[in-house]
């Protein structure tokens, strides 16, 4: 079997670490163990969905990102900003302003994003105009969803839409531009994506849909918020009337969930957001049950990328900012469908693989193994306390059943379990 | 011929209960998924399960799904107690549906069930008798021809 990459963008730091199973208990994909008062990280069963992020009352756990110094080691600069960013600085602060300060963080040019998010509902557009059939096609802007669904629900690849997410694309567009315009090499131009979350740093360090990333790197909204809020503040409070520049609403709207489907006006939409609902979603889609529905957009965090864990305003102030944004900007088309439609047919958006399944390894590769391993399980589960404590290290008693069957765990773990194997009285 | 049983199960499905529709056919995903079968054949016995499963919710009082799986196939073999079918032929046709209107309203009896289990199979088999109910047996190959 060919090698499979399971990098993280999120590690324990073990000197914070205390062991005390909160991440355990919130992760949707049963990722964590507890073992000798340390949480460790399944590498093969963790999506980088950050849930374990949010709740560490220690702050143990690590988001990896680039750090802003990184930056230096190119020569031209660029900072792509996910459109949450203009969320995050109050009411009265235009795209424009943010992006000003941005550039003076050290970069030689600022990009919006939220003009490509507009460029890629286009495509999507054009994409479900082609394929009829399957459906729902599964939205790819979230990479968490798509290492979900290569886990959890390999079978669903095939529904992945096969077009770059806007920060690739924006990236691809502008490393040719500049390079041809500045007489640059490629190589010397660097592409930061400013995110909400440290997921972006696994689809760039190790992509799925390309040979390599077409950004360079992901500085976390978090590491730059402090200076551009101190920018904010000095700057005289412009109340926002106009912006200089017209930024397009209906690419603003994709910082929150249901943003990426409002761009799509001829099909049946449905937008779903949070880990569990859109594992919930996920499983009916495997049933079969959605075949009604034309794209379905899945966001892992809350509310989408504003509730993203790495933002540093609050995320229902965001998404309040982001529709007052929208609602500014109008949804007055701001992109030529012309050109859309000529990269379309270039394949300018297009994936360069497809998504490949990687399920979650089996509980053995040899099927009567597997098969005897399961029963081990379930005669197992009958025979702990059922109440999910986790003082045994592992989340809940199914999972422990399943750990022991592996041989990773052994009964006596349990606290309930006395040392002959019995249920304690 | 018929190779030994790897793994059986059985499940109960209650007439009637939409809320817990789909129970049976989640878990038998689950269990395909552990023991390593293939992602192909998870999908297709999990569209089979799922929509035998909504027709036993639906029409039927109460249903069984036998799940068993060997080293060449999965199969499934679903009994209802239930009206029965009087015209398999023209249940069998694709849109055909006896669904009540509120069923409609809520997305369930777009006449593709049958036909839809029938396009996941390797082998699909139904009788019926009016009156007493409705079997399914439901044949998907292991290293079959890779149909999808």
């Amino acid at each position: 079997m060919e090698e499979i990459n399971f990098a993280h963008s999120i590690r324990v730091d073990e000197n914070k670490c205390i062991g005390c199973v909160t991440c355990m208990r919130a992760c949707p994909t049963k990722a964590i163990r507890v073992r000798n008062f340390k949480a460790r990280i399944i590498d093969e069963r963790c999506i980088d969905c950050g849930e374990c992020l949010r709740v560490c009352p220690y702050h143990a756990i690590v988001p990896i990102t680039t750090p802003s110094s990184d930056i230096n080691r190119f020569r031209y600069k660029i900072a792509i900003p996910s459109p949450v960013l203009y969320s995050q600085f109050g009411q009265n602060v235009t795209p424009d302003e943010i992006l000003t300060i941005l550039k003076e963080h050290g970069f030689d040019q600022v990009y919006d994003e939220a003009l490509v998010c507009e460029m890629t509902n286009l495509a999507i557009e054009e994409f479900l105009d082609e394929n009829k059939a399957p459906r729902p096609i599964i939205s790819c802007t979230c990479p968490v969803v798509i290492r979900l669904i290569q886990r959890l629900f390999p079978s669903l690849c095939g529904l992945i839409i096969p077009i770059e997410p806007p920060r690739e694309i924006a990236a691809k567009n502008l490393r040719e531009e500049v390079a041809k315009a500045m007489s640059i090499p490629k190589e010397e131009i660097g592409i930061i994506h400013i995110t909400p979350c440290a997921a972006k740093m696994v689809s760039i360090n190790h992509p799925e849909t390309l040979e390599k990333s077409f950004l360079d790197g992901a500085i976390s909204i978090q590491e730059i918020y402090n200076r551009i809020m101190m920018k904010v503040k000095k700057s005289k409070q412009s109340v926002m009337l106009r912006s200089q520049n017209q930024f397009s609403g209906i690419g603003l709207s994709w910082a929150i969930a249901g943003g990426e489907v409002k761009g799509l006006k001829y099909y049946h939409s449905v937008s779903v957001a949070g880990v569990y609902d859109t594992i919930r979603i996920l499983d009916d889609v495997e049933s079969g049950k959605l075949k009604n529905i034309d794209y379905l957009e899945c966001m892992i965090c809350p509310d989408g990328c504003v509730g993203g864990p790495l933002t540093a305003e609050n995320r229902f102030i965001a998404k309040s900012n982001v529709q007052r944004l929208a609602r500014i900007f109008g949804d007055k088309e701001q992109v030529d469908q012309y050109l859309v439609k000529r990269l379309y047919r270039e394949k300018f958006f297009s994936f360069e693989r497809a998504v490949k399944p990687k399920p979650f390894p089996p509980l053995d590769t040899n099927r009567d193994e597997a098969i005897r391993k399961m029963e081990l399980k379930e005669a197992t589960i009958r025979r702990l306390p059922g109440i999910d404590c986790g003082v045994c290290g592992s989340p809940d008693c199914r999972t422990l059943a399943e750990d022991i069957a592996r041989g990773d765990a052994k009964i006596g773990d349990c606290i309930f379990i006395d040392g002959k194997g019995k249920r304690k009285e | 011929m018929s190779s030994p049983i790897i793994y059986e199960e059985e499940f109960r499905v209650e007439g009637g209960d939409f809320l817990k529709a789909g129970e049976a056919s989640c878990r038998i995903r689950a269990i395909l998924k552990e023991i390593g079968i293939d992602n192909s054949v998870v999908r297709r016995v999990g569209i089979a399960a799922y929509e035998s499963e909504m027709n036993v919710v639906m029409y039927a009082r109460l249903g069984r799904i036998r799940l068993r799986v060997t080293k060449e196939k999965v199969f499934l073999g679903v009994d209802d107690e239930g009206p029965g079918i009087p015209d398999v032929n023209l249940a069998m046709q694709p849109g055909y549906t006896t669904a009540t209107e509120e069923m409609r309203e809520m997305g369930f009896g777009a006449g593709m069930g049958l036909p839809n289990i029938k396009k996941n199979a390797d082998i699909f088999n139904i009788t019926s008798t009016v009156g007493r109910g409705t079997n399914l047996e439901i044949t998907v190959k292991l290293n079959g021809d890779g149909r999808n």
